[in-house]
């Protein structure tokens, strides 16, 4: 009887969690089924690139978000994610699998780095900080010739199979970039849940107040700024080995640095699914605007950076939380509007109003 | 001896906010701490509590030197303070707020989540657990900080003017709680303006003036301590004898 007890309180304790995250089971399940009734390249390719931006707003949101250090250079980690791929392959012929780890140290040190740096300075200084790393490894990678073939870019010898994390088809790549945006979400849900995650939130609420609560709130930053550069880099070679190019004034440009925490703004600040909302909006977006717009005259190429702004301040204006936090509160607010309503109904009913 | 400081000073520049500060805190005593705006005594909390670095003296916690250790540390050894201008985690609620305080002793957030409930219990906050730090009203939000404080499971509690701009009904509810966490077995250091209220509580008072030791003694030696008077109360205060 007593198992049964508490079988039946683990079955609901699981029910409540899978409610809290129903989105992201939509979301990720779609995206999982998507190859098999999807035939259509162009609709695979962008359902990848959807996941991986996503994956990587949702790695940008660990250190922006969560632990609250808004940082405007994670190009800098996406970058030495994407030349770790690009760099061993040209020179050593290595596989990308073990590209990934070389990437991910490097940047995890970096990350340290910037951690270091966001002990010492706040806010815009901070921001600053990390716009200029991404600037140093931009000039690194472009003058660098020798290693890094400078500023024309790498083109990555094309080697299909999955021991060289490169494929034919985009079937694979779907499966793969779910896993990976699976994996961000899984970070974002123990950043919620744990007691790092707890802590974590009281340092970028106030961290004189943590560290009066015993939070080492000089070590907590440090760790989720290096495991967010971590996770950033990862992506960056996965990105690199599916899109095939690796150019230095793409992979370390600001406006990728923007991107990401644009899409993790507009989503949801410090939400797991944000992120993903947010690239799923921008990605379609841009993906329409390109569309519609190139092939005009030259002075229009870049109207689409323009929508992008006005996309931004409109969401800043109206939906200050993001996405996700406005919209689940509507919704709550009219499911209880509607329950209300329906109480009333008994009331009446009853004959007790 | 739980806190002992051996002529602690600290300087801002050319000022010189304390200057060679001695106290002691006993297990299970709760000392009072008054003095004139600018006396030093948030400096003094600030020092204690690891928020500043003091520049000569030593303080010692639970036989353990704690001088220049960070605050996070000295938090982990049970000495917990709460600030003067309360600093509710805003955006979290109160249960949040209450439960990351409980996570000093506790590693499982479930662990932690309990301890907090009770103590929100104990400390009347029952009906707000569920509202963000940011929007309760200033009587609360210093409820709220000596909840969060206490779910620390201190053994020396540092309450900063938790008194201060409370409404009557407030401020005894407030006396109550520090006086059931007195006799609860918590040694308690606490700083107040009002003395109808800091007097009577007290076992003991420790009058700062000019971030020196003006003077110490139970409270009715201190209310009548002419220096004091002079200093500070202006006029004879009168300790009602509970």
């Amino acid at each position: 009887m007593n198992r049964l007890l508490q079988l039946s309180t683990q079955h609901s304790a699981l029910s409540t969690r899978l409610r809290r995250h129903w989105p992201a089971i939509v979301l990720f399940g779609i995206a999982a089924l998507a190859p098999t009734f999807v035939r259509d390249a162009y609709l695979l390719d962008t359902l990848v690139l959807i996941l991986l931006w996503g994956a990587l707003a949702g790695a940008w949101n660990v250190a922006g978000g969560y632990a609250g250090q808004v940082s405007l250079g994670h190009a800098a980690f996406f970058g030495l994610g994407a030349y770790a791929a690009a760099v061993t392959a040209i020179h050593w012929e290595l596989s990308a699998w073990l590209a990934m780890p070389l990437g991910a140290a490097l940047a995890t040190l970096v990350g340290l780095l910037i951690g270091y740096l966001s002990n010492r300075l706040r806010g815009p200084y901070f921001a600053l900080a990390t716009i200029g790393l991404s600037q140093v490894l931009l000039i690194v990678a472009s003058r660098w010739r020798e290693l890094t073939r400078g500023g024309e870019g790498i083109p990555i010898p094309f080697r299909p199979g999955f021991e060289n994390l490169a494929f034919a088809t985009k079937q694979p790549w779907v499966y793969l970039a779910v896993l990976f945006a699976v994996l961000v979400y899984a970070v974002a849900v123990y950043l919620e849940s744990s007691r790092f995650g707890y802590q974590l939130a009281g340092v970028r609420e106030d961290e004189n107040a943590a560290e009066a609560l015993g939070i080492d709130s000089r070590r907590l930053k440090v760790i989720a700024i290096a495991v967010s550069a971590f996770l950033t880099s990862i992506l960056g070679t996965v990105w690199a080995q599916y899109v095939g190019f690796v150019d230095p004034n793409y992979v370390f440009s600001f406006d990728l640095s923007i991107k990401f925490a644009l899409m993790t703004i507009i989503g949801g600040i410090a939400t797991g699914i944000g992120p993903f909302l947010g690239a799923l909006l921008i990605t379609l977006l841009e993906a329409y605007l390109r569309a519609s717009f190139s092939g005009g005259p030259a002075g229009q190429s870049g109207i689409y950076l323009v929508i992008y702004g006005v996309a931004l301040m409109l969401v800043v204006r109206f939906l200050p939380r993001g996405l996700v936090l406005e919209l689940a509160d509507r919704f709550r607010w009219r499911r209880r509007a509607r329950r209300a309503e329906a109480q009333e109904g008994e009331q009446v009913a009853a004959g007790t109003h | 001896m739980l806190l002992e400081l051996t002529s602690v000073s600290k300087r801002f520049g050319g000022l010189t906010a304390l200057r060679d500060v001695d106290l002691q805190v006993d297990e299970n005593e709760l000392v009072g701490i008054i003095g004139p705006n600018g006396a030093g005594k948030t400096t003094l909390f600030n020092v204690i509590s690891g928020f500043y670095r003091p520049d000569g003296g030593a303080i010692r916690f639970d036989g353990q030197d704690i001088s220049g250790h960070p605050a996070h540390a000295i938090a982990r050894l049970g000495l917990c303070r709460t600030f003067q201008l309360v600093k509710p985690f805003g955006n979290l609620s109160v249960l949040q707020n209450v439960t990351i305080g409980a996570l000093n002793r506790e590693r499982r957030v479930e662990r932690a989540r309990t301890v907090a409930e009770e103590i929100i219990e104990r400390c009347r906050l029952g009906p707000f657990r569920d509202v963000p730090g940011k929007s309760l009203p200033i009587g609360l939000r210093k409820r709220l900080e000596v909840a969060r404080a206490l779910a620390t499971q201190p053994r020396l509690l540092l309450l900063d003017e938790v008194m201060s701009g409370l409404n009557p009904t407030e401020l005894h509810e407030m006396l109550d709680l520090i006086r059931e966490l007195h006799a609860g077995g918590l040694a308690l250091l606490v700083i107040e303006h009002i003395m109808a209220v800091i007097m009577p509580l007290s076992q003991r008072v420790v009058v700062l003036h000019h971030g020196e030791k003006l003077a110490e003694g139970p409270p009715a030696a201190v209310a009548a301590d002419r220096r004091v008077i002079d200093a500070y109360l202006g006029e004879e205060f009168a300790v009602a004898e509970a």
